[in-house]
């Protein structure tokens, strides 16, 4: 198990300085001038600040030695600094990220709470109404983007209905914390997409564990339906969930980016929206090294409950 | 799958939940019907919409103002670099903390206030200006004085040409050969020759904001940057780091110190801002409120799904003076000021900038349409195809006003030529675009491509079968230019001329096209390019046409040179009657440097109806909120 951890690892590294150079790759492929992104059009009043620009940033310089001058800095833990917002990438990432782990942290857990039970109830009632309308649900809500389930819920539970507020909390975490009537929404709206997803897995899941023979010999040793479904069938069917959860964090991340600017909740991914907005690429780097190491790190967590989850498996 | 167990077919407990199912499925339904049958809001009725008057003033109170979508101050210092060089940050932000010497917004008109000025208006003798401070103080106690104007000029000799967003090469204060304060309230400028004396004020003075003494210094302590240019670069870096450490501003000595109606009690860097009234103010009205703020937003929509639940009295945050995205607007009768409101319990006043709206075609095109874009008949049969009228009617719901040629047509001014107030002088006829064409060597093909049969009329650099054929790149940031694009494309078929329309980002379009290629070392390999913006006449108020038009300027992006159109602009900034104004505009806008192209209304701004004082708003983008107040 160590050493698999350890190549684990190793590969995680890998894979998060090849997305490194893709991105920094792709972002200097952008069309357009970063210096008059940047300062704006009125630049062009005083031409001279466009080199001054360049040269201050390195733009004057080639794409791999910029990206090396990067690669350094993000070495010694220094993300970089924003061109847009005048503070380091670090800060901005250390005030943003808490708000963006709240919002998914809640949406995944009320996803598991509601999506686990529904796919088991879904598998133990199949091909009945409850089952077909479920089914039709998770289609509806997987398939609809993002930012037009929240503004429907904003519509119907803010404007209309006056129950809860149209806009995700503003200020601090504690903010977060504390006003729910703000935070209901934003994590229903990200929260959706997630159930729709876990409860098909689950559903399917259950029907593979429900016919298995040790359910039916479990059966014939006296246990009970419940005790069967829970102590039993539930154990082995959440393995895939877990697996799946794993890899859903870039999908959630996405997510909460759209969440986030129809909810004017200013975490990670309204963070991420400015910056790619107005070309502020150590932020969008910056943004992008936390993904993708959440995404690796993620990954990782899903292969070990997996292990955890089922004995039978065993890295070496 | 192998057989279903007994288990699963047992009836009692599934039946309770089957029960529960349907009874969830009910409630959802329930609050559905009840959600889209609730009569929470209604439309505001039909027809103008008047500010509503009455009701009794009361004092205090916190107003709540939502910035434009993805708009967030960033930089407090008022001496900021192109990088910050923005309204969120001037004019929705330092203004409030930090009064310019000369204030321009008088309601809607953009002209000089100098009762909310710091000086009393500059007087002119030959060469040499005069400004006079009224004495008004900053919160530490001293008076905003002849010295704090210097200070400010000496950080601009310093590192104007690198860190002063409105520098222009030759401009202020290059064409100062003197600046003396000679005496605590009076200074005197000698510049390098005698200007128009409106131009000199509207357009060099108007970029000064004093400074106090407070921040003459270093991070080592006091400095000299008042008495000696050479110290203002150290002062400039250690206040511009300063400016940079965002979470600070609220709580920071430096930027306590104010001269303006507002003090800043807290910022984050959301944008979320607090003001509270300055006691030391010196300038009318005082303000009213006790409290004023200002709230960011992602995106219109998240902003009008906040002002909507608010106004219905909803949970969260209620905003008092707010906008109304133009897709949601309904559209405006003709003749009318305002279209239907549909946010009920508020006022709604369309504001439109002292601005003008464009296009450049590019001059130096290197594509091989440079010559045909340098032909003047070209560009009358270009602008005769652009229906400006039918664009404001469609896309932009009757929000918006032609424009006519360098000048804005709103607000009226007496900037605006005769000639310039009779309207559009290129209104839409494609049979005058097709006969331009025609009568100049064009075989013009309807739905085809039009080709150059005769290079001898067709006009210098021209090829016989040249086609007229182009490519514009347009910014994405709006609905309007969308549709307008597609509109102008279409006409343009009616004489062969073929748009190929790339729609793309603003700040690539921008890049494409914001400044003179040739001056900025650009790619000149582009014909037209759209960003939707035009220009804003803030802090050149008075529209004299030497950074857009001047040959050589940086921002003439589209390389427009004249001699004639030079002279002209140079006799407007010399000569002191408005004579020269409206010869050069007359003479300009006929000669097509750019396209014109409507120009629509900044923000359909939504105010409360228990608040007051907001209309008329500034066509300078000020605001004023010390002239707010609540009405109960």
């Amino acid at each position: 198990m160590i050493g698999f951890l350890i190549r684990r690892i190793l590969q995680a590294a890998i894979v998060v300085l090849l997305v490194t150079v893709i991105v920094f790759i792709l972002l200097r492929a952008i069309p357009g001038n970063v210096a008059i992104a940047i300062l704006g059009p009125s630049a062009y009043r005083n031409p001279a600040t466009v080199a001054q620009f360049n040269a201050e940033y390195g733009f004057d310089k080639p794409w791999f030695d910029q990206y090396l001058l990067w690669l350094g800095h993000l070495l010694q833990g220094n993300l970089g600094f924003s061109w847009t917002l005048d503070q380091s990438v670090a800060s901005l990432l250390g005030e943003r990220l808490p708000k963006t782990i709240i919002l998914v942290g809640f949406a995944t857990i009320l996803a598991l709470i509601v999506a686990v039970p529904i796919g088991l109830w879904q598998a133990v009632r199949r091909n009945r109404a409850v089952d077909y309308t479920f089914t039709g649900l998770s289609f509806l809500f997987y398939a609809a983007p993002t930012f037009f389930v929240g503004t429907v819920l904003i519509y119907v539970f803010s404007v209309k209905l006056h129950w809860l507020g149209a806009e995700g909390p503003q200020g601090g975490v504690v903010n977060d914390l504390t006003d729910w009537r703000d935070l209901l929404l934003p994590v229903i709206t990200l929260a959706l997409v997630t159930i729709a997803l876990f409860s098909r897995y689950m559903r399917s899941s259950v029907l593979d564990n429900i016919t298995e023979d040790y359910v039916r010999t479990a059966r014939a040793k006296g246990a009970s339906g419940r005790r069967v479904l829970w102590r039993h069938v539930m154990r082995n069917s959440l393995i895939p969930i877990a697996t799946l959860l794993g890899l859903s964090i870039p999908g959630i991340f996405a997510g909460a980016l759209i969440t986030e600017s129809v909810f004017n909740y200013p975490g990670m991914g309204y963070l991420f929206y400015q910056s790619a907005q107005k070309q502020d690429y150590p932020v969008m780097l910056g943004f992008i090294v936390v993904v993708a190491i959440a995404t690796v790190v993620g990954s990782l967590l899903a292969d070990i409950a997996y292990a955890v989850l089922d004995p039978r498996v065993r890295y070496v | 799958m192998g057989a279903i167990p007994s288990w699963r077919r047992s009836a009692p407990r599934h039946r309770t939940a089957t029960r529960l199912f349907a009874v969830a499925c009910g409630t959802a339904l329930a609050i559905t019907l009840a959600a889209c049958g609730s009569s929470g809001t209604s439309s505001g009725g039909t027809g103008a919409v008047s500010a509503p008057t009455g009701g009794t003033p009361v004092k205090g109170g916190t107003a709540t103002y939502a910035l434009p979508p993805s708009t967030t101050p960033n930089y407090i210092f008022p001496f900021e670099s192109a990088t910050y060089f923005s309204v969120a940050n001037s004019e929705y932000f330092q203004y409030l903390l930090y009064r310019p010497l000369y204030w321009f917004g008088n309601g809607a008109s953009p002209t000089l206030n100098t009762g909310l000025s710091l000086a009393n208006a500059p007087t002119y003798s030959g060469n040499k200006v005069t400004i006079t401070m009224k004495g008004w103080k900053w919160s530490n106690g001293e008076t905003v004085s002849a010295q704090d104007v210097v200070f400010w000029i000496h950080m601009m000799q310093a590192v104007g040409a690198s860190d002063w967003g409105a520098y222009v090469p030759g401009g202020f204060p290059s064409n100062v050969s003197n600046v003396t304060a000679v005496s605590p309230t009076e200074v005197t400028m000698t510049m390098n020759k005698a200007y128009n004396p409106t131009w000199f004020t509207y357009n060099e003075l108007s970029q000064i904001t004093p400074m106090p003494m407070a921040w003459d210094k270093t991070a080592s302590g006091p400095s000299n940057c008042t008495t000696t240019v050479s110290d203002c670069s150290a002062v400039y870096t250690y206040l511009d780091s300063q400016s940079k450490d965002l979470s600070s501003w609220a709580s920071s000595p430096i930027w306590s110190v104010v001269d303006g109606p507002w003090k800043l009690t807290s910022f984050n860097s959301d944008g979320n801002s607090t003001f509270v009234p300055n006691p030391s103010y010196g300038g009318s009205p005082k303000p009213s409120l006790a409290e004023f703020q200002e709230v960011p937003f992602t995106t219109e929509a998240a902003e009008y799904n906040v002002l909507q639940a608010g106004a219905a009295g909803g949970a969260g945050q209620k905003i008092d003076v707010g906008y109304l995205p133009s897709t949601d607007a309904p559209t405006k009768p003709a003749g009318a000021t305002v279209g239907a409101n549909p946010v009920s319990g508020y006022t709604l006043d369309p504001l439109y900038l002292w601005s003008i709206n464009y296009f450049p075609m590019n001059f130096q095109s290197t594509t091989g349409n440079g010559p045909v874009i340098k032909q003047l008949y070209f560009r009358e049969a270009f602008q005769y195809l652009m229906n400006q009228q039918a664009v404001i009617d469609g896309p932009l719901h009757g929000y918006g006003f032609a424009t006519v040629g360098p000048v804005g047509t709103y607000p009226a001014t007496n900037y605006l030529s005769a000639k310039g107030k009779q309207g559009d002088p290129f209104p839409y006829n494609p049979a005058k675009a097709k006969q331009l064409l025609s009568s100049h060597g064009w075989k013009v093909v309807p739905n085809g491509v039009t080709t150059c049969t005769d290079p001898s009329l067709c006009g210098p650099g021209v090829k016989a079968g040249q086609q007229l054929v182009f490519t514009l790149p347009y910014a994405t940031t709006a609905n309007w230019i969308e549709q307008e694009m597609t509109q102008l494309q279409s006409n343009m078929t009616q004489v062969g001329i073929k748009l190929n329309l790339e729609p793309k980002p603003f700040d690539q379009v921008t890049a494409i096209a914001g400044g003179n290629c040739v001056v900025a070392h650009i790619s000149c390999a582009w014909d037209m390019a759209d960003w939707g913006g035009g220009w804003t006449f803030v802090p050149d108020y008075y529209p004299s046409g030497e950074t857009l038009f001047l040959s050589g300027s940086g921002a003439n992006s589209s390389g427009y040179s004249d001699p004639m159109n030079d002279s002209l602009i140079n006799q407007t900034l010399t000569t002191g009657s408005l004579q020269p104004l409206y010869t050069w505009q007359d003479y300009l806008s006929t000669q097509l440097p750019f396209v014109w192209q409507p120009n629509g209304v900044y923000s359909l701004t939504e105010i409360t109806n228990s608040l007051r004082g907001v209309i008329p708003q500034s066509t300078t983008a000020n605001l004023n909120p010390e002239n707010w107040y609540f009405v109960k």
